[in-house]
């Protein structure tokens, strides 16, 4: 284990090759990998790692990017690539595919605003749109959280009770280009955490089964069911993982729902990426105050833990969400489903707040206005813009 | 002249393609995945195939009318996947050839892309179009493999614009072996299959495919059509090795164009300027035979 | 609110049918609906649409589970099935030619119509053989049915754009369909359950498992094989399998091949060489580039292929044969081999008649008929030279033998009276043979004009030529295009210089002081002669009568029967191609030129067969005819255009300036070269026309793999899965595969 200064795209690289190659021993791996900003230099990495067993192909598109991972998947190795925004969006149908496909594909989103109008900083338009793809969604705040991340991303998804592919995301520029010290993994702490990639339904000349082939309803709603129940089993995969990971690499991840200062708070606020670690210290002044203040930030959206979030945000009187998304005709994505979760539990106050749209720089002074706009609130409103300084 | 077999071809391996598939009766499909299975014999492929008929006659999941390992691929994504799959099975030593099976819409149109980055890489694998020039899955729209002159749902007036040269393009890939396959010639079929197999990297196949359903042509004439297409000239069989040598393999001989387009309903109710269709194939031999004169394939390769 | 359910196949335009029901409807004044199941399955599957009708606005959007009427655009997809739901106060109507009695046991107790859509359509011009569009036809039936008028048929065609054979298809359909109240009390069947198993992408269970769709019930047409008879086969006088000889020779398999032809002839040599082969012009081959050489391969079979060893007698019963010509050798050689003692009686001292004594050895070596003789005679046959058999030894035959065959030829040479001449000056053909072959003439100098077209004026003219004869005229009183001499010999003839002069009929010989001249009549064509051929006659013009000088002339004019042999009393009648003479002894028969006048080695050898088998057939009951011949395998049968055109093999000849001298063999025919086999190339040319030859393009060309060759010969359609596209019967070069509808 060394402790680093690297870029988080260097850093989620490095990981995943060594994740790539600690499978060697198995089917090897492999990767598509087309550039995009600010996702680039992630591919660069893994294009300069000497596998031992694996080949990485720089393909025309995201979307062939995604379907040579499938392609990989399929035949058994260990399959990752990366993208953002625009290179996401054209990548769809195909990460659909993976999800449909059940392969346990693991995909860095370095969150970036989707154009156009073409602007390259962060927000989570990109990975928020694929939430509905099957994949598993891990959002890292920073450079630890991203390596741990993306190492509990293939034991789950490459877990037998899983079996589903992972997005991890990390905020553009914000990690992705920030140099920051990190504890770097050892290749041989992989090969330790990760066991060979066993994929039960890759292709075999014995079984000639046809991936895809054509389903009635019926076989679909079972085909789906069947990705509902693996999304369910992850909490304790998850838990499992975490377990696991201590006694190789030393530290303790967090779960799905970090609670901080929630215990006793009357208010509690939510975010995820970069924003919960502004908000957390923002918090952290204010209880310096005496406010009963708290926060969760989210680091597992899909599934999204709805029991753990409710005992999370436990006996608050008001919450409030950041979100850095919009869906128009709606309000922010967090907000709404974090809503639908708090549904006939709670009469709790939930206020949405849209912030750092187009990678606006949210400063701890924005969020102290949040907060003292959600402190006072008697009854929630509309999603409420908080605009960024020009 | 036909060939006498002394004893009947059982393979001991499943069938590529086994009965009770959906392809219509008379699917030019179907017999061109009846020779690829001959001609692969034990070297079983793995098949990759994007949305096309030949992915929905594989029928109802959990059951399946390929007895080869097969992912559905989406539309334009074949070539990819089938890399995916290519690179992993050369990382661990397998070398069951991976088929890229696609129509012409997967192949000149929405495949194009994903085809030429495969083709430019030289990935290890065998691109095989069948093509029936229409979106035939989708009940016979026009796609740039549509001819001149074609009725098609969405040209109900008949297209105007020529048919993509698909093989020139595969051909400016510079890949290794670049072959058209037709059903009426079976012999050169399968000695190209037995040339795409040897060969390694990209191996593109175009197969013209009788669609008696888009043609709207008699079911029992798809084998003859596909020959009135090649002793006219409309569908030259030939070969380009690494994407510069050229081989004729069949010369046109004389048959008018008529007898290609008279026995099919699609041609019919348009104005097709068959003057125009002629120039077209003249204007395409002059170009394949100048190739041949100046590229041409040394006498022992096969 | 009415409700109704369509069974059709994809792409037979049952969706569509629905829409017209609707429109009808909707034309009315009603709110309808109409819509198909859309699934994987393909043109020619089971399919399903529905129709409603209703007086208010329709909001039902589930798949009709309980229809009051039912449409069933296929008969083949008629069954039980159909029952499911249905209700029993409406319409069964069904596409089929059959009344709608037929039905009277799956539609029972319920109201039926039947109507023969496809035929109307297929009349009309609508769809293919294969699929035809029958929906348009189908709606007159249905308006006939529902009480609806003509003019709401024409309304919903024209609503949807239906022109051209629709609408006559429609209005013959409302006018000829059959409605019946089946009797009995309906069966309503009860719904049973499903048990397909659902499996996930990820569950252990997922092999692959093979399709359960049963693409036969698509099939409208199958295949099936049936045997032709071919061409050759049809017109060989001999009886010959010409088709099997070839297709053992194209296996390269000359011992096998000639086996196949010893079964019917004991002259393949012979045959070879001089037969008129009506099997060539009948080859099927004539109409795509040029027929089969069937004379050359029945040479090379006999000069190559290895002769078996003869059988000898095991029966009791001798039989006499009288005459030893082909036809008399060939009654001998398939009397022997069926284990008979024969006793061949020959007048003369020679064996072998007209082949011997009127065929030159230039065109049919002596070593070759003594070869194929002798085989004949190594079955134990004892011969009799020299023994004349008279009319009173006829009826002594009748009392020592079982049996007698009488094949004595032709003996009356027909003649023309020329004038009063010198005896050597006019000869006749046959015995001019006759002298040359014994060495007894020469024509040195001498101008010579043969009379004739036959193959003895032929023989008679190469002949002359051979023997010094320093020109040689051939007349002949029609063209050559009406001459029976083999073409072949026609041109070699030319070849060898000799003239011919069509439309010329000799009249007397003058003589101007000491060359002779023949006075010629100039002929032209007439009207046909009852042997079909245009009759010749004068030609009355200037110049019609011209002299031509000459030092012989030579009549080849044909021969007639001498019946003197005949006893009286004796009543010739006619069965299975021989001839029996009504005596009072046991049978005799009579054969060859004698009884028949046919004219050709081959014909002698043919009749000689038959009177083999009928001698047996009275002897032993033992029947050897074959059945009667299947139907001819015609041009179009045959898929020409999967062969590769292929120049025929003509064989080698001996240069002109050589063979005019010479009495050597003129053809040498098909010679083994070491990188060229022509004989191999040759048979392989052959279509072998309605016989199945295990070429197995019918397997490869199956786009369904369901038709499989378990072993040599024996081939299966899986009708289970059989779709009937036609491609093994459009494939199957000699139209064995034919399509037959279900």
């Amino acid at each position: 284990m060394a402790r680093a200064l690297v870029t988080g795209n260097y850093a989620a690289g490095y990981t995943l090759s060594l994740a790539g190659e600690s499978n060697r021993e198995a089917m090897g791996c492999a990767v598509g990998a087309y550039p995009i900003t600010p996702q680039t230099e992630i591919i660069e990495t893994v294009a300069a790692y000497k596998f031992s067993k694996g080949r990485m192909v720089a393909v025309e598109s995201e979307h062939s990017a995604m379907a040579v991972c499938i392609g990989a998947s399929l035949a058994g190795a260990r399959a990752f690539t990366a993208s953002s925004s625009n290179g996401l969006a054209y990548m769809v149908e195909n990460v659909y595919m993976a999800g449909f496909y059940r392969l346990p594909i693991v995909m860095i989103a370095v969150n970036r605003t989707l154009g156009p109008p073409w602007n390259i900083w962060t927000d989570q338009s990109d990975s928020l749109m694929l939430r509905d793809t099957g994949w598993i969604q891990l959002y890292a705040a920073a450079h630890q959280d991203l390596v741990d991340a993306i190492l509990l991303a293939f034991r789950i998804a490459e877990d037998h009770r899983v079996l589903l592919p992972v997005l991890v995301s990390m905020d553009g520029f914000l990690v992705s280009h920030t140099s920051g010290v990190v504890e770097l993994p050892e290749l041989e702490q992989v090969e330790r955490y990760l066991p060979n990639l066993d994929l039960p339904h890759r292709l075999r000349h014995e079984h000639p089964v046809t991936v895809g082939g054509m389903t009635f309803p019926h076989e679909t709603e079972h085909h789906r069911k069947g990705m509902i129940d693996a999304m369910d089993r992850v909490p304790e995969v998850l838990r499992e993982a975490i377990e696991e990971f201590e006694p190789v690499f030393g530290r303790r991840p967090r779960g799905a729902m970090a609670a901080d200062f929630t215990e006793d708070a009357e208010t509690v606020l939510i975010a995820c990426n970069t924003m919960s670690r502004t908000l957390k210290n923002v918090i952290r002044e204010r209880r310096k105050r005496g406010e009963k203040i708290g926060m969760i930030e989210t680091r597992m959206f899909r599934p999204l833990i709805e029991d753990e979030l409710r005992a999370a945000i436990g006996p608050a009187k008001r919450v409030g969400i950041l979100d850095r998304n919009i869906s128009p005709g709606s309000g922010g994505v967090f907000w709404r489903e974090i809503t639908s979760a708090l549904q006939g539990h709670s009469d709790v106050l939930v206020q949405d707040y849209l912030v750092g749209l187009g990678g606006g720089d949210v400063t701890p002074a924005i969020i102290n206005e949040i907060i003292d706009d959600l402190v006072t609130r008697k009854r929630a409103v509309a999603p409420i813009w908080k605009e960024v300084a020009a | 002249m036909s060939t006498v077999a002394e004893t009947a071809h059982k393979p001991e391996h499943d069938c590529l393609l086994r009965p009770g598939s959906t392809n219509c009766a008379g699917c030019g499909m179907s017999l061109g995945l009846q020779w690829l299975d001959e001609a692969l014999g034990e070297n079983r492929p793995v098949m990759v195939i994007p949305a096309c008929c030949g992915i929905v006659t594989a029928g109802k999941f959990p059951t399946t009318a390929y007895g080869v390992p097969t992912v559905a691929a989406t539309f334009a994504a074949a070539a990819a996947v089938g890399t995916g799959v290519s690179v992993v099975q050369e990382l661990n030593g397998d070398d069951h050839p991976v088929v890229c099976w696609a129509g012409d819409g997967g192949t000149y149109d929405i495949g194009l892309a994903t085809i030429s980055a495969a083709a430019e890489r030289n990935e290890n694998i065998i691109f095989f179009c069948y093509d029936n020039e229409i979106y035939g899955n989708t009940g016979g729209q026009r796609s740039s493999a549509t001819p001149a002159g074609v009725r098609t749902t969405t040209t109900p007036f008949g297209k105007v614009e020529t048919k993509k040269d698909i093989m020139s393009i595969m051909a400016a890939h510079r890949v290794p072996y670049a072959a058209t396959l037709s059903l009426a010639h079976r012999d050169d079929f399968m000695r190209k299959l037995a040339t795409a197999r040897r060969t390694r990297g990209f191996r593109f196949l175009l197969m013209l495919s009788p669609c008696p359903t888009g043609w709207k042509s008699e079911p029992t004439q798809s084998v003859e059509l596909v020959d009135y297409a090649v002793r006219s000239g409309l569908f030259p069989v030939y070969e380009v090795f690494g994407g510069t040598h050229y081989r004729i393999n069949v010369r046109r001989d004389g048959t008018p164009v008529e007898e290609f387009t008279q026995r099919q309903r699609r041609y019919r109710g348009v104005d097709v300027d068959l003057d125009i269709v002629r120039a077209q194939i003249e204007q395409r031999w002059q170009f394949l035979e100048t190739m041949e004169r100046a590229f041409p394939v040394a006498e022992d390769r096969r | 609110m009415t409700e109704i359910t369509l069974f059709g196949r994809g792409g037979q335009g049952g969706v569509t049918l629905a829409k017209l029901v609707a429109t009808t409807y909707f034309l009315r004044g009603k709110y309808v609906q109409a819509f198909g199941v859309y699934a994987a399955e393909r043109s020619g599957a089971p399919i399903q649409a529905y129709v409603r009708i209703s007086d208010e606005e329709i909001t039902v959007h589930n798949q009709v589970r309980a229809p009051k009427h039912i449409i069933v655009l296929d008969r083949t997809l008629i069954g039980p099935h159909m029952l499911a739901g249905l209700r029993t106060d409406g319409w069964v109507i069904l596409n089929t030619s059959e009344a709608p009695e037929a039905y009277a046991e799956v539609f029972r107790g319920r109201r039926v119509a039947t109507i023969d859509a496809t035929r109307i359509a297929v009349e009309n011009g609508l769809g293919t053989k294969t699929v035809p569009i029958v929906n348009t036809t189908l709606l007159g039936a249905v308006a006939r049915v529902y009480g609806l008028e003509v003019t709401d048929i024409e309304a919903a065609l024209e609503e949807m754009k239906f022109g051209g054979g629709n609408v006559p298809a429609a209005k013959t359909a409302f006018d000829q369909v059959r409605m019946v109240e089946l009797p009995g009390q309906p069966i309503v069947p009860v719904a049973g359950e499903g048990d397909e198993r659902v499996l996930s992408l990820l569950d252990e269970r997922l092999v692959g498992d093979e399709p359960t769709i049963h693409t036969g019930s698509w099939a409208s047409r199958v295949p099936d094989r049936h045997e032709l008879e071919p061409p050759c086969n049809h017109s060989c006088p001999a009886g010959n399998d010409v088709q099997g000889f070839i297709q053992a020779l194209a296996k390269d398999k000359v011992d096998e091949a000639l086996a196949i032809l010893l079964k019917t002839t004991p002259f393949p040599g012979t045959c070879g060489r001089v037969c008129p082969a009506p099997c060539m012009d009948a080859c099927n081959r004539n109409e795509y580039d040029a027929g089969i050489n069937v004379r050359e391969l029945e040479r090379y079979t006999a000069d190559h292929g290895k002769l078996p060893l003869p059988t000898k007698p095991h029966r009791k019963q001798p039989i006499a044969v009288v005459g030893s010509g082909p036809a008399g050798l060939a009654a001998t050689y398939h009397l022997a081999r069926l284990g008979y003692p024969v006793t061949l009686f020959e007048a003369g001292g020679e064996l072998g008649g007209v082949m011997r004594t009127g065929i030159p050895a230039y065109r049919l070596p002596r070593e070759i008929l003594d070869r194929e003789i002798s085989f004949i005679l190594r079955h134990g046959v004892t011969v009799r030279t020299g023994a004349r058999v008279d009319r009173q030894r006829l009826l002594g035959l009748t009392n020592e033998f079982a049996a007698t065959f009488v094949a004595t030829g032709l003996q009356e040479l027909r003649a023309l009276n020329l004038g009063n001449l010198e005896p050597e000056f006019v000869e006749q053909g046959i015995d001019f043979l006759d002298h040359v072959r014994r060495g007894e003439r020469a024509l040195r100098g001498l101008d010579v004009v043969v009379v004739g077209g036959g193959n003895t004026a032929m023989d008679a003219a190469r002949s002359a030529r051979r023997v010094g004869a320093a020109s040689v005229r051939v007349v002949y009183r029609r063209t050559r295009k009406e001459m029976p001499a083999i073409a072949e010999e026609i041109d070699e003839a030319l070849a060898e210089g000799i003239q011919l002069h069509e439309l010329v009929l000799p009249l007397e010989v003058r003589r101007n002081g000491s060359k002779p001249l023949l006075v010629c009549q100039r002929m032209k064509l007439g009207e046909p002669d009852e042997s079909g051929r245009a009759r010749p006659v004068p030609d009355t013009g200037p110049d019609a009568q011209f002299d031509l000088p000459c030092d012989r002339v030579i009549l080849a004019l044909g021969q007639s029967h001498d019946l003197s042999i005949l006893p009286e009393g004796a009543e010739m009648h006619s069965e299975d191609g021989s001839v029996l003479l009504g005596l009072s002894g046991s049978p005799v028969l009579a054969g060859g030129d004698f009884a028949t006048n046919e004219g050709t080695v081959t014909a002698a050898v043919g009749n000689g067969k038959r009177a083999a088998w009928h001698i047996h057939r009275t002897l032993t009951g033992e029947d050897l005819f074959p059945p009667p011949a299947k139907p001819l395998a015609a041009p179009e049968e045959i898929s020409m255009h999967v062969f590769s055109r292929v120049p025929r093999e003509e064989g080698v000849e001996m240069p002109p300036e050589l063979r005019r001298r010479s009495f050597a063999e003129v053809r040498l025919g098909l010679v083994d070269d070491p990188g060229h086999r022509p004989a191999l190339v040759e048979a392989n040319r052959c279509f072998s026309c309605g016989v199945c030859n295990q070429c197995d393009r019918c397997v490869s060309y199956c786009p369904e793999g369901v038709l499989v060759r378990d072993g040599v010969g024996q081939y299966r359609f899986d009708y289970d899965y059989c779709k009937g596209c036609g491609v093994c019967s459009s494939q199957c070069p000699r139209g064995v595969i034919f399509m037959k509808d279900l």
